[in-house]
C-alpha cells in the first residue's frame, strides 16, 4: 500500500467525519432550543433528531478512533488501505440509510431502540423500522471487517500473549517487547468485535421477532441486558482507541521520552478488558428483577474500571506534563485537556454507577452529563489531537497553531458550560429525553437555553480547528 | 441536604479539584528547558497513589452497597400493596391485580404515612419508567416496568402530600406526559 493512498483515505475520513459532526452538534443545540421553549419542533421531530444525534455521533467517535489507530498502527505492523476504505464506504452508506429512516420515515425509538419499542404499536413510517436496523447491519458489517481484519494484521506479526503484553507482566527486559499502541489497540478491538458480535445477535433476535408475525416473541429482560453490552461497550472501546493514539503521540509531539510498556501498564489494560465487558451491568440498576449478583458486578466493575484509568493513564500523562518543559502545541493542549474532561466525566459516572445514587440518577439529565463530558471532552479531544497531527504530517510541517489560546479558551468554556447546565438539572431530578419539560421544573428551560449558548461556543471553537485541519489537508493533496 | 445536594456537592468538588491539579500542572510545564526535573520516584509514588485510590474505592463500595434499594424495607411486610400497569401513555395503579386484558386503575391511590407500602410495576406494551417525585419536583425513588416482568419497589413515605409519578424511561413521542399522582396521608 502507497503512503499516499493512506493519506488521502485519512483525509477523506476527517472531512466525512467533522461533516457529520458539525450537523450532529447543530442537532444537539436544537434539541437544547426546544427544551428551552426558544424553538419548536413537533414531538416526533425531536425524537427523531435525537435518535439521529445519538446514533451519528457514537458512529463517528467510534470510527474516528479506528482511523487514529489505522494509521498509527502503519509505524509497526502492514494495514491494507482497503479495509478502512471499505469500511469509509459502509459507513457512510449506512449513515444515509439511517437518516433517511429518521428525518424521512421519522424512526424515533433513540439510539438504544430498546426493545420492544421499535416494533409495537409503530408511531412512523412502517418501512422506517426495517430500514433503520438494516442501517445498523451496514454499520455494523463495515466496522467489523476493519476492526477483524486490523486485529489479523496485529496477530500476524506478534503472537496473541504478545498482543496482550504477557511477556511484560514476568519479565523486565523481554526480547519481544509491545509497544502500547499494540497492546491498547488489541483490548480496545477485542472489545469493540465482542460487542460487534452481540449486536449481530441482537439483530438476528430482532429480525427473527419483526418477520415471525407475532409467533416469536423476544424476552425484554435479556434484550435490554444484549442492548446494553452492545452500547455501552462500543462507546467505551472507542474512547479507548482515543487512549491508544495519545500514548502513541502525546509524548512524541511533547519531546519526552515515548510511553513504555511495563508490567503495570500491561495489568493495567488487560484488566480494564475484564472491566469494561462487565461494567455494563449498571445499566439495569433499576430492573429490580436482575438477578441480584450481577448488580453487585455492575458496581464493582465500574469501581475498579477506574484504576488502571486514573492509575495508569491519567499519572503517566501528569508524570509526562508535571515539573518538565514541555512546548505546547494544539496536539498535546487537546489531549492534555482530554484527559482531564474523561477524568471529571469518569467521576460523573462513578458517581451514577453507584446503585444507592443511581435511584435518584437513573434516566435524569445526570446521564447525558456524563457521558457528553468524557465523549465532547474526552474522546472528541483525542481525536481531534490525532486529526491535527496527521494534517500537519501532510502539509510537512508541524507550524504553530493561530490563535491557539483563543480556540482553547472558547472550546473549555463552551464545552464545560454546556455539560455543567446538564449536571446541574439532573442533581435536580430533571429527567433526560423529555423534549419539553413539565412545569414543575421550574429551572429547567432556562438550563437548556444556557446549555444551547454554551454549545455554540464549543460549536464556534470546533469550526476554528476544523477550518485549520481543512486548509492543511487540501494544501498538502493540491500541491501533490 | 439531601440526597441530590450531596451528590451535586461532591460532583462539584471533585470538578474544581481535577482542575486545578490539571491547571497547576499546565503551569509547571512552563518552566525553562534547563530548570526541568520532573517527578521524583515516579513508580513508588504511582503505587501510593493506587493504593490510596483503591483503600477509598473499597470504603466506598462497603458504605454504599447496603444501601441499595434492593435491600430497602425487605424484612418488613408492607402495609399496602400498589399494583401498577404501565401503558403508552397511562400508568394504572390499582389495590387489586390488574387484568392485563382489560386493564383499569383505581381513581385515586392513598398511600399511609410513615409505613412501609410496595409497589409491582410491570408494562403492557414497552419499557416505561416509574419514577416518584414529591410535591418539590425532587425525584424520591424509582422503578423501572418491563413487559412480562414486575419490579417489587418497597418505600416508606414520611412526608403527606400529593406525589407525582412520571415515566422515566423514554416510551415514544409522547413521554413526557405520562404521568399519574398519588396521596400520601
Ligand atoms: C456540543 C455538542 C453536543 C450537543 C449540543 C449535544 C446535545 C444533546 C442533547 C440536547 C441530547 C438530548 C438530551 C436529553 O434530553 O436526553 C443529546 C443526547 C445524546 N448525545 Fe449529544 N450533544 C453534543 C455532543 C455529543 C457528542 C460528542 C456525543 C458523542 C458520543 C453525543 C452523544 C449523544 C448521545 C448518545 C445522546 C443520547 C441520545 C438518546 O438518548 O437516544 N453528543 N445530546
Ligand atoms: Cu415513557
Amino acid at each position: 500500500m502507497s503512503a499516499q493512498s493512506l493519506k488521502k483515505t485519512t483525509a477523506t475520513w476527517i472531512i466525512v467525519i467533522m461533516t457529520l459532526f458539525i450537523t450532529a452538534i447543530i442537532f444537539g443545540i436544537l434539541m437544547r432550543l426546544n427544551q428551552g421553549n426558544d424553538y419548536k419542533m413537533s414531538s416526533p421531530g425531536f425524537y427523531a433528531t435525537m435518535t439521529t444525534h445519538g446514533l451519528t455521533m457514537i458512529a463517528i467517535w467510534s470510527v474516528a478512533g479506528m482511523v487514529a489507530i489505522n494509521y498509527l498502527l502503519t509505524r509497526y505492523i502492514k494495514v491494507p488501505n482497503s479495509l478502512s476504505v471499505f469500511a469509509l464506504v459502509f459507513t457512510v452508506i449506512g449513515a444515509a440509510m439511517l437518516w433517511y429512516a429518521t428525518f424521512v420515515g421519522q424512526f424515533h425509538a433513540g439510539w438504544t431502540f430498546l426493545y420492544p419499542l421499535p416494533l409495537v404499536k409503530i408511531a412512523w413510517a412502517k418501512w422506517a423500522t426495517p430500514l433503520f436496523f438494516f442501517s445498523l447491519v451496514v454499520l455494523g458489517v463495515g466496522w467489523l471487517v476493519w476492526s477483524v481484519g486490523l486485529l489479523v494484521q496485529i496477530l500476524k506479526k506478534y503472537s496473541l500473549k504478545q498482543a496482550f503484553a504477557w511477556q511484560h507482566l514476568s519479565k523486565k527486559e523481554p526480547e519481544v517487547k509491545t509497544p502500547p499502541l499494540i497492546l491498547i489497540s488489541t483490548v480496545s478491538l477485542i472489545g469493540i468485535i465482542l460487542s460487534l458480535i452481540v449486536a449481530v445477535i441482537l439483530l438476528a433476535l430482532t429480525f427473527a421477532e419483526y418477520y415471525s408475525g407475532g409467533a416469536f416473541v423476544n424476552d425484554s429482560l435479556l434484550m435490554k441486558n444484549l442492548i446494553y453490552f452492545f452500547g455501552h461497550t462500543i462507546a467505551n472501546e472507542s474512547l479507548y482507541l482515543g487512549l491508544a493514539a495519545l500514548y502513541e503521540l502525546m509524548p512524541e509531539v511533547s519531546s519526552r521520552p515515548k510511553f513504555k510498556t511495563t508490567w503495570y501498564v500491561a495489568l493495567a489494560w488487560n484488566c480494564t478488558m475484564v472491566f469494561i465487558l462487565t461494567a455494563f451491568f449498571h445499566h439495569l440498576y433499576m430492573d429490580f428483577v436482575q438477578p441480584l449478583g450481577l448488580q453487585m458486578v455492575g458496581q464493582l466493575a465500574s469501581y475498579f474500571a477506574s484504576l488502571p484509568a486514573a492509575g495508569v493513564t491519567a499519572f503517566s500523562v501528569f508524570v509526562l506534563v508535571f515539573r518538565n518543559h514541555i512546548k505546547w502545541s494544539l496536539t498535546n493542549v487537546l489531549f492534555f485537556i482530554g484527559i482531564m474532561g474523561w477524568l471529571i466525566g469518569g467521576v460523573g459516572a462513578l458517581i451514577d454507577a453507584t446503585i444507592s445514587n443511581n435511584v435518584a440518577l437513573h434516566n435524569t439529565l445526570w446521564v447525558p452529563a456524563h457521558f457528553h463530558t468524557y465523549n465532547a471532552m474526552g474522546n472528541v479531544l483525542f481525536c481531534l489531537a490525532f486529526f491535527y497531527w496527521v494534517a500537519n504530517e501532510f502539509s510537512g510541517s508541524q507550524t504553530k497553531t493561530k490563535a491557539q489560546q483563543l480556540k482553547t479558551a472558547l472550546l473549555l468554556i463552551g464545552g464545560f458550560g454546556f455539560v455543567l447546565m446538564f449536571y446541574l438539572a439532573g442533581a435536580d431530578s430533571v429527567p433526560r429525553r423529555f423534549s419539553n419539560y413539565p412545569a414543575e421544573f421550574k429551572s429547567a428551560p432556562l438550563m437548556a437555553t444556557l446549555g444551547a449558548v454554551f454549545a455554540t461556543i464549543y460549536l464556534i471553537a470546533i469550526l476554528l480547528i476544523f477550518i485549520e485541519i481543512l486548509r492543511k489537508c487540501v494544501k498538502a493533496f493540491s500541491a501533490s | 441536604m439531601n440526597d441530590h445536594q450531596f451528590i451535586l456537592i461532591i460532583f462539584l468538588a471533585a470538578f474544581i479539584i481535577i482542575t486545578a491539579v490539571f491547571f497547576l500542572t499546565y503551569r509547571s510545564s512552563l518552566r525553562p528547558e534547563e530548570k526541568s526535573d520532573g517527578i521524583k520516584k515516579p513508580l513508588q509514588k504511582r503505587f501510593y497513589f493506587l493504593i490510596a485510590l483503591t483503600i477509598v474505592l473499597v470504603i466506598l463500595l462497603s458504605v454504599t452497597i447496603p444501601k441499595s434499594p434492593y435491600f430497602k424495607y425487605s424484612d418488613q411486610t408492607p402495609a399496602k400493596v400498589v399494583f401498577v400497569d404501565a401503558m403508552q401513555y397511562y400508568f394504572f395503579m390499582s389495590e387489586q391485580a390488574i387484568d392485563p386484558a382489560k386493564p383499569s386503575g383505581a381513581d385515586s391511590i392513598i398511600i399511609p404515612v410513615g409505613q412501609p407500602v410496595e409497589f409491582r410495576v410491570t408494562s403492557l406494551d414497552v419499557n416505561h419508567g416509574f419514577g416518584i417525585y414529591n410535591s418539590d419536583a425532587q425525584l424520591v425513588t424509582q422503578t423501572q416496568a418491563m413487559p412480562g416482568y414486575v419490579n417489587r419497589l418497597r418505600w416508606k413515605f414520611d412526608t403527606p402530600g400529593t406525589y407525582h409519578i412520571l415515566c422515566l424511561e423514554y416510551c415514544g413521542a409522547n413521554h413526557p406526559n405520562m404521568r399519574t399522582s398519588f396521596i400520601v396521608k
